[in-house]
């Protein structure tokens, strides 16, 4: 059920993004909350120092540049820039000072920006900056990772039942269908076997010409519905029919099975041009291969013209089915091999044939080569 | 003839800003006008900046206002405030960058 995991997949990598999201968005706020913290915590102790920087500063200002040693104090360093943010002095390593913040951390340092009340030696900023121990940082991370593990265990486990919740009612109508179609199909087989059967013990001989052409039709009828429910079936059993390998005459096969189509055939006034050379072989299941040919032929037969050709040739490791019918548009050539596909919605099926003709052809080593040209016909070869 | 050219030499001698500041204005500051050197550090106070101090400077030269003044208002009541400069613009500016490089801060802290 290859549908079934695609949605299941969608589910799940929709719900992994919107947790990461969240995990995301949580942990952001978290950072910020806890930095917030931190600079809440330390500033005091900062503002403390710009005190005492800036009742230096004030000194060295009314002795009027007599005495200008800047003052300097182990536990920070500090900085003075003028109103045009041009720097007076600095004892700082880097000096990229932002001046829009009060309080901020770059790299591992956390600077604060004072404004003294006059401006001092010109000091319009006074940055006063110390090193960030980074404990809270570590506590932080610690935190997001404890918690954010938590979380994320009972997402999966919360994504899991959902999920299954999600499943269980498309599963359901998966089987649904699935015994549904199987059911169908066993029930199609009986009927059809016993009118197919009962039409071929008719005398045509004893019944009258209008009976008789009403009969053909019939059958003609009851072998399409055969055809489909063969398709079905193999669809639908395919896995467990196990292939019974061997070298065989194709020739036999393929005449047999052009025999066959002959009466759908000569319904749409088709005719089949052969050109089969003697004693072709092949290694394959000898009914998988019949499928395979009355796919193809089937086709010919119902995408071509009233009154068209149907030429089939047969030479050692090649087989050609070519039709006079409607053809494929070129870019849909690459998709005919889909299930469910159909190009003319004006013929009946379901789309199963070609693919069936290429499950066939794929497990027996067979190249498919598909030429087509709208309204001239379609050219399929086959090679092994 | 003679007067152009005296006029010339004076122009010449002039152009240096140091003499122009000397002479226009730390001679007359050092007889009638307040100490140069403490109006430097209250322009620097109220007004932080090279740029900022050196505009205000220009200003007041130009237009002396006694509301713009730095000096106490008991001073300018006794004093008043005084005559506009008479320099050229670029005499005054350059007048006012020796003053700024007499007096300035940045790079002399230690």
């Amino acid at each position: 059920m290859p549908s079934e995991r695609k949605s299941l997949l969608y589910f799940l990598s929709m719900y992994i993004f919107l947790v990461i999201i969240i995990l995301l968005l949580v942990s952001a706020l978290y950072y910020n909350f806890r930095k917030d913290l931190m600079f809440t915590q330390i500033r005091p102790k900062l503002a403390e120092n710009a005190k005492d920087v800036i009742y230096r500063i004030k000194e060295m200002h009314q002795s009027l540049g007599a005495d200008l040693h800047y003052p300097r104090f182990s536990g920070f360093k500090s900085a003075i820039y003028d109103a045009d943010r041009v720097k007076i002095f600095s004892l700082l390593e880097e000096e990229d000072i932002r001046f829009d913040k009060v309080i901020y951390k770059t790299g591992d340092k956390i600077r604060f920006i004072k404004e003294p009340d006059a401006y001092y030696l010109g000091t319009k900023y006074l940055i006063i900056e110390v090193l960030d121990d980074e404990r809270w940082l570590r506590e932080t991370v610690r935190d997001i990772l404890t918690f954010g593990g938590l979380f994320l265990i009972f997402t999966a486990f919360l994504g899991f039942f959902l999920a299954k919740l999600f499943i269980k009612p498309m599963r359901e109508s998966f089987l649904l269908l699935d015994n549904f179609i199987k059911d169908t199909t066993h029930e199609l087989n009986t009927p059809i076997s016993a009118i197919l059967a009962n039409i071929e013990t008719i005398d045509k001989n004893e019944i009258n010409e209008k009976l008789a052409k009403k009969i053909h039709r019939i059958e003609i009828a009851a072998r399409t519905i055969s055809n489909i429910y063969q398709d079905m079936s193999y669809l639908l059993l395919n896995k467990k029919t196990v292939s019974n390998i061997e070298r065989f005459d194709l020739k036999e096969l393929l005449l047999q099975r052009i025999s066959y189509f002959k009466i759908l055939a000569q319904s749409k006034r088709v005719d089949f041009v052969l050109n089969i050379y003697e004693e072709v072989y092949i290694k394959a299941d000898r009914k998988k291969m019949a499928k395979l040919i009355d796919n193809l032929i089937s086709n010919a037969i119902k995408y071509n013209k009233i009154g068209g050709k149907i030429y089939i040739t047969l030479k050692p490791r090649l087989m050609i089915i070519k039709d006079t019918g409607i053809g494929i548009p070129k870019d849909k050539i690459n998709e005919i091999f889909k299930r469910y596909k159909r190009f003319n919605e004006s013929e009946g099926g379901f789309g199963l044939g070609l693919n069936i003709v290429y499950m066939i052809a794929k497990e027996f080593g067979i190249t498919i080569e598909i030429d087509s040209k709208p309204d001239k016909g379609t050219e399929v070869r086959l090679k092994w | 003839m003679v007067r152009l050219l005296i006029t010339a030499i004076i122009l010449v001698s002039f152009s240096k800003g140091g003499d122009i500041y000397h002479q226009n204005c730390v001679n007359c500051h050092k007889i009638y006008g307040p100490s140069l050197k403490k109006l430097f550090f209250d322009y620097l106070l109220v007004y932080s900046s090279e740029r900022r101090v050196k505009k205000a400077l220009f200003e007041y030269m130009k237009n002396p206002d006694p509301k713009k003044s730095l000096m106490p208002k008991e001073y300018i009541r006794q004093n008043g405030v005084k005559k506009p400069s008479k320099l050229s613009d670029e005499a005054l500016k350059k007048a006012i960058d020796s003053y700024w490089n007499r007096y300035k801060v940045i790079g002399k802290i230690k």
